[in-house]
């Protein structure tokens, strides 16, 4: 009974497009060019390749028909839409000639693997409009309600356009580049008398209740609306889930967020490239490496920086094991909210990743905001004992991880209430943006350590674990495998872990070691340069990704030449993931849905940024 | 082991009530389960078999704010959550008490910006601040001891029902609108700056 289909499945590897990738990005790209103009001959407005990689201009009203083309051809099949988001130019050098906000996206084959970007720039000067793509992809709602929410690009054809981080009576879209960052200076000490008393608090908006106003698609005469969160204990965070039922039968649900909105995004267009590092811990907190280094390629591509090997295999290592880490966090939370085995896999997921926490606060200082791999390179090199704390690590997971299948898989209460439960297809999560472990137990082979190695991932020996189920316990079941996985992408590392420097030697991203200060003026130059002025990557736009423990983590960033992102976009999974709740939920009981968001393994940090 | 032995064979001890009432209070203080960023997974680690918040006699997580006394604010506050979290303490009964996690929960931390609220003692009283990005659990533990010592000086008449939300908040007490709002007499009155 145990042997079930999807443990088979689990482990194979992804099936034959991998194999067939003889183009590159701009050659896909410039394919595609060809098939556009010759179907819409006055639909591209230009072509920009930067780094390897081409962005289209499309005129806005051809935009419909160039993504259907785009996706529906066989050869190109664009189909992944990995990221919506625009940027506004009004404070960009030289802007004038140009609309002021233009859109962006970025599609990738799900057949060559390879990216090409879209720009449409918006037509309406302050109150711009551009076609919504919620007709080709429904997963584009989400991102494009964020993208009116915080920049106030209107979407035509949108079904549900409203605020979707902010309250929904805040005054204006706080991206656009006229507002400040906002904030305020903190006093942290005061009296009555400090003029500052009186402005005292004004930022709070007024502690009314919640707003209990359905989505405007529930039918509140018919069905009863239930309000779940932004604090329950079962959404992982402040998620706040507005259900609609028929008895106990989910009608649909619709999820509020924002409650853990943070302005991510305008704080890191105010602040220099270094200095966003941090920032990304904070955002998945429970993958903190995997941000570091998703951060960090972005910013070195747009550098053209390339890194030394000892660091990229170091980046690897510990990419891994945050993988594995946060997989257990997910575990233990995961069971307990579905089997409800009082703490008993909770605490068992916590032991182990105190072990992984111990490694981490070894290299890094810290148990969960490491900042260890950082733009240039990792912090420092791991110190000795390092070895032999993974070492440790890689002798007694596997048995653990053991242990737990078995535990897991022969206890009926976990199997009633997760197999079949939160069904997914392929096509689903290709219409939803989904990836990551997600998509991969709905059988697309999308992970970006396969599919694009980065990071020197191509010289690994590993599978990437997938079912084709598509429902909660192939979700498990592929969360489980990929630790296994790690596990021995982390042997293979220390193995092959190379001598040699942790930092890149260019100069114009890492300062110079001290002894170079001593004897070379240039290297006092470089050394002052960076740390007045920072790094200064040249003017260019780029989007740059790679796979965290739950999907697709991507960054796209606008330089202006200076020294500070002009434009810094944070594509995160979760947010991406979590839409697919109301599908997974519906016609299912309400103690379904607390299976499903558990089993989307979101983090609202990730979700709201 | 410890009272057992040291009473007499026959007779009785004397105590102030509000010494008894104060000491078991202080060690059986329920936390809220309510986690906001990265600082509720180190809350959660603090509950973990490593750290074992049990110790201290506050391992038992309620999920309904009517039946815990402390509201641990781990993580930053949002503009949007803010009216949440100060419904969610509203709902608490007395004796009730605050902390807060982490720097952004005690002053917005790295979060300058439009979206915080530059610290949840805006809008609650807050009785132990504990620094840290994420504090450790250790921190967390620590800052639970602190306030033992506090509730164990604690007098009952401030603990009236109604009491704290009126009269004796803590000198940073804001509501929405600072304008119209009664500022209550402090505790303690801090003496003006010499301009
Ligand atoms: S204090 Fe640091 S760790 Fe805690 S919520 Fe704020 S950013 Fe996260």
């Amino acid at each position: 009974m145990i042997e079930t289909t999807q443990a088979q499945a689990a482990g194979a590897t992804p099936a034959a497009p991998l194999q067939n990738t003889p183009l590159t990005d701009t050659g896909i790209a410039a394919l595609a060019a060809e098939k556009i103009r010759a179907r819409l001959p006055d639909a591209i407005l230009g072509t920009y390749t930067y780094r390897g990689e081409t962005t289209l201009t499309i005129r806005p009203q051809d935009l419909l028909n160039v993504a259907r083309l785009l996706r529906e051809d066989a050869e190109l099949s664009f189909r992944h839409l990995a990221n919506v988001t625009s940027v506004d130019w009004s404070k960009y050098p030289g802007y004038s000639a140009r609309e002021r906000f233009t859109t962006v996206y970025q599609l990738l084959s799900t057949n060559s693997w390879r990216r090409i970007s879209l720009k449409v720039p918006a037509p309406g000067g302050d109150s711009p409009v551009v076609p919504s793509l919620t007709s080709l992809w429904p997963g584009a709602d989400w991102p494009e309600r964020e993208v009116y929410d915080l920049m106030g690009v209107r979407f035509d054809g949108h079904p549900d356009l409203r605020r979707i981080m902010m309250p929904h009576s805040w005054p204006n879209h706080p991206l656009r580049k006229e507002l400040p960052r906002g904030g305020e200076r903190v006093p942290f000490s005061m009296t009555w008398e400090d003029e500052e008393f009186e402005s005292f608090g004004k930022q709070i908006i007024e502690a009314r209740a919640v707003q209990q106003v359905p989505p405007k698609q529930a039918d509140a005469n018919k069905h009863m609306i239930l309000n779940m969160g932004p604090h329950h204990p079962s959404t992982h965070g402040v998620l706040r889930v507005i259900v609609e039922l028929d008895g106990e039968t989910v009608v649909a649900a619709y999820p509020d967020l924002g409650y853990l909105h943070s302005g991510f995004e305008k704080q890191g267009e105010t602040i220099r490239y270094k200095d966003f590092l941090p920032y990304t811990d904070r955002s998945d907190y429970l993958s903190s490496m995997c941000n570091n280094l998703c951060y960090s390629l972005a910013v070195e591509k747009l550098m053209g920086v390339e890194i030394p090997p000892r660091a990229q295999m170091l980046r690897v290592i510990l990419c891994e094991l945050q993988r594995i880490s946060s997989h257990l966090l997910w575990m233990g939370t995961h069971i307990m909210d579905a089997a409800g085995m009082s703490h008993a896999m909770l605490m068992y997921a916590f032991r182990e990743r105190e072990q992984l926490l111990d490694i981490f606060e070894l290299v890094s200082g810290a148990r969960l905001t490491t900042s260890y791999i950082r733009p240039g390179g990792v912090w420092r090199d791991v110190p000795p004992s390092f070895a032999e704390r993974v070492g440790d690590v890689l002798r007694t997971f596997p048995a653990k991880f053991d242990e737990y299948e078995k535990f897991m898989n022969d206890n009926p209460v976990w199997r009633a209430r997760t197999e079949g439960v939160g069904k997914l297809t392929a096509q689903q999560c290709l219409d939803l943006c989904i990836t990551g472990p997600m998509a991969r137990a709905s059988g697309i082979p999308m992970d970006y350590r396969k599919i694009r190695p980065y990071s020197g991932y191509e010289n690994f020996d590993f599978k990437v674990p997938m079912a084709t189920e598509g429902d909660t316990f192939a979700r498990y079941i592929v969360r489980l495998e990929e630790m296994r996985q790690s596990l021995r992408i982390v042997e293979q590392g220390m193995k092959n872990l190379p001598d040699g420097p942790v930092w890149s030697a260019d100069r114009k991203m890492v300062p110079p070691p001290r002894q170079e200060l001593d004897v070379s003026m240039e290297a006092v130059i470089h050394h002052f340069k960076l740390w007045t002025e920072g790094m200064t990557p040249p003017k260019g736009e780029i989007y740059e990704c790679g796979e965290s423990p739950r999907g697709e983590e991507g960054f796209y960033l606008v330089s202006d030449g200076s020294a500070i992102p002009y434009r810094l976009r944070f594509r995160t999974p979760s947010f991406h993931n979590l839409q697919a709740l109301n599908t997974m939920s519906k016609g299912r009981l309400v103690a379904d849905l607390v299976v499903n968001i558990g089993s989307v393994d979101i983090v609202l940090g990730d979700v709201d940024r | 082991m410890g009272l057992e032995e040291k009473l007499p064979d026959e007779g009785f001890v004397t105590t102030t009530l509000e010494k008894a009432i104060n000491w078991g209070r202080k060690y059986s203080i329920f936390p809220l389960t309510f986690g906001l960023a990265c600082c509720a997974i180190e809350q959660i680690a603090a509950g973990g078999s490593r750290f074992d918040i049990a110790r201290f006699g506050s391992e038992v997580f309620r999920a309904s704010p009517r039946q815990a006394d402390l509201l641990i604010v781990s993580g930053r506050v949002s503009q949007k959550m803010a009216p949440v979290i100060k419904r969610i303490y509203d709902q608490m009964l007395e004796p009730k008490w605050v902390i807060a996690m982490g720097i952004c929960a005690s002053a917005g931390g790295p979060f300058n910006n439009y979206a915080i609220v530059q610290g949840v003692d805006k809008i609650l009283p807050v009785d132990v601040y504990i620094p840290g990005c994420p504090p450790r659990p250790e921190s967390l533990l620590y800052g639970l001891t602190l306030l033992q010592q506090k509730i164990q000086h604690e007098r009952l008449r401030d603990r009236r029902y109604g009491q704290r939300s009126e009269a004796a908040r803590p000198l940073r007490e804001t509501v929405a609108s600072p304008k119209d709002a009664k500022v209550a007499e402090p505790a303690v009155r801090y003496e003006p700056k010499a301009r």
